[in-house]
């Protein structure tokens, strides 16, 4: 029997990923919760926004529905986030404190994607479908139907929103590795993540910056909103893939370096 | 009792000094929320005001916003922990967050004197005393949901909810006057005004003349003993189903 490395790792979390699932659907009250938070959140956001647009017509340059299309997309990445992102690589801080991370170092994986994917909160995939519906009601609003290729471009621009969001999460957790006390580094990602909810537009020239270059929020909701609602031109999508690459190849040099110095602790 | 709380304050305050990047963090993001509310307001001002407010005046409004949330929050109190520690363990932490706003604060000020707040003993005075009650209260607030665990599982989508609500009723994304007048209204009925939005508006001196002030800390003190009536209530209630389950 050959052994390969990509396959059997692919086949490991399929093996977790079922287990999981069958774990969770034992608490289906936990769905219906699930769903009820996220429209209780969905539905503050916008009130919130109600609240800024009663006492003006738009908000850096975006009227009212095109943030709710904004919004939507913020909630479906929410979604992501918490289905993948929190359960799993979110635990790292806390394993590197306590030493667990030892347990899954020894496996004959890759250790990022171990990490990366090993637990779904199946439930919260509802919010990717709740915030993509908001977003689709919002574009109905607008009366604005997208083409092809904005829509094309959107679908690539939320997946390169995905891997940089991806990649600020593995970069945090790579730094648990230095700062071995801040169990806690997850809400710093929290704290920025805040700041998508809005687009970068809206900000005063100092956090623009901050948003678009060096911590890369505006390009997880602002973007791939843009595409979709026509603000930018569909060739957006390619630079923002682009940014996810470089962000993806960034956090993983850290994450290697994390590592190097995490096994020169133990050993 | 002074001593005895003046030990656990110490105490706690040592124990936090261990965690302080974690602590560093905690504030960083208690002070996002605002922060972002300040960014947007800002835009929306722009060179004017919005309902009498300038960029300076929602400056104020928001740094004040902070500090007070800090001293006011109540910091994962624990249905079963004894209260007294939970107390000391609040205030080490308000202590250490607040004093870094208020550096923050200061230094701001200097660079731009717009939000100076006007020097004012007294005011300051009454608003310390106004920030007590809003700790207190929130204090007992988040006591008493918590102790809502003794009843269901889902005690914190309880806490969920009251914190969404007070998004608006207790002056955190806006302040009060800037809300449509019934929900403000709203809000000044229920105790959410009391918890954030009125020391906010004594600091600021948003809320003048003797009246008003006095109508607020008496609403102030209302709010606080029927939260207190409600904790003993649900403290008393609960004990008995716990017992009740486990005897």
């Amino acid at each position: 029997m050959t052994f390969r490395i990509p396959h059997s790792a692919f086949r490991i979390l399929v093996a977790f990923w079922r287990l999981n699932v069958a774990e969770e659907l034992q608490y289906r009250a936990n769905f219906v919760a699930s769903v009820l938070g996220t429209l209780f959140s969905m539905a503050t956001a916008l009130l919130t926004l109600a609240l800024f647009f009663h006492h003006t017509t738009t908000l850096g340059g975006w009227d009212y529905w095109q943030i709710v299309v904004l919004l939507g997309v913020f909630n479906a990445l929410t979604g992501v986030i918490e289905a993948v992102l929190r359960p799993g690589i979110g635990q790292l801080a806390g394993e590197v404190r306590s030493g667990e991370l030892d347990l899954v170092l020894v496996k004959p994986v890759d250790a990022q994607g171990f990490v990366s994917f090993r637990r779904v909160d199946i439930w919260r995939f509802t919010d990717v479908v709740l915030g993509l519906g908001l977003a689709g009601y919002a574009l109905f609003r607008l009366g604005h139907t997208p083409s092809l290729a904005q829509l094309a471009a959107f679908g690539l621009s939320l997946a390169a929103a995905a891997v940089v969001v991806y990649a600020i999460w593995v970069v945090l957790m790579s730094l648990a590795f230095w700062f071995v006390s801040v169990e806690n580094i997850a809400v710093l990602f929290d704290a920025v993540y805040e700041g998508a909810r809005y687009p970068a537009s809206a900000y005063p020239g100092a956090l623009r910056f901050l948003f678009v270059y060096l911590i890369p929020i505006a390009w997880t909701t602002t973007i791939p909103a843009s595409a979709l609602t026509g603000r930018l031109r569909p060739e957006i999508a390619l630079v923002a893939a682009g940014v996810a690459a470089v962000a993806f190849a960034l956090a993983r040099a850290l994450w290697r370096a994390a590592l190097r110095r995490y096994s020169g602790a133990s050993g | 009792m002074i001593k005895r709380y003046a030990a656990l304050i110490r105490n706690a305050w040592l124990v936090d000094l261990q965690y302080r990047a974690s602590i560093v963090l905690w504030l960083l993001w208690g002070v996002t929320e605002p922060a972002i509310a300040l960014g947007i307001w800002w835009a929306i001002a722009g060179d004017g005001s919005v309902a009498g407010y300038a960029r300076a005046d929602f400056a104020r409004y928001f740094f004040a916003v902070m500090l007070i949330n800090q001293l006011t929050i109540a910091w994962d109190s624990r249905p079963l922990h004894p209260a007294h520690e939970a107390v000391a363990e609040n205030i080490a932490y308000k202590a250490r967050t607040a004093s870094v706003i208020l550096v923050v604060w200061l230094v701001v000020t200097v660079a731009w004197p717009a939000v100076r707040l006007p020097f004012d003993p007294g005011r300051w005075a009454v608003t310390a005393v106004a920030v007590l009650l809003a700790a207190a209260m929130r204090f007992f607030i988040s006591f008493t949901t918590g102790l809502l665990a003794f009843w269901t599982t889902r005690a914190t989508a309880i806490m969920d909810l009251h914190a969404g609500v007070s998004l608006f009723l207790a002056g955190r994304i806006a302040p009060l006057a800037l809300l449509p007048p019934a929900v403000a209204g709203v809000a000044g009925m229920l105790w959410f005004r009391s918890m954030l939005a009125f020391p906010v508006d004594l600091l600021t001196g948003a809320v003048h003349g003797t009246d008003a002030i006095v109508r607020g800390l008496a609403a102030q003190l209302v709010w606080l003993g029927v939260w207190v009536g409600a904790y003993r209530l649900a403290w008393i209630r609960g004990l008995r189903r716990y017992g009740a389950v486990g005897g």
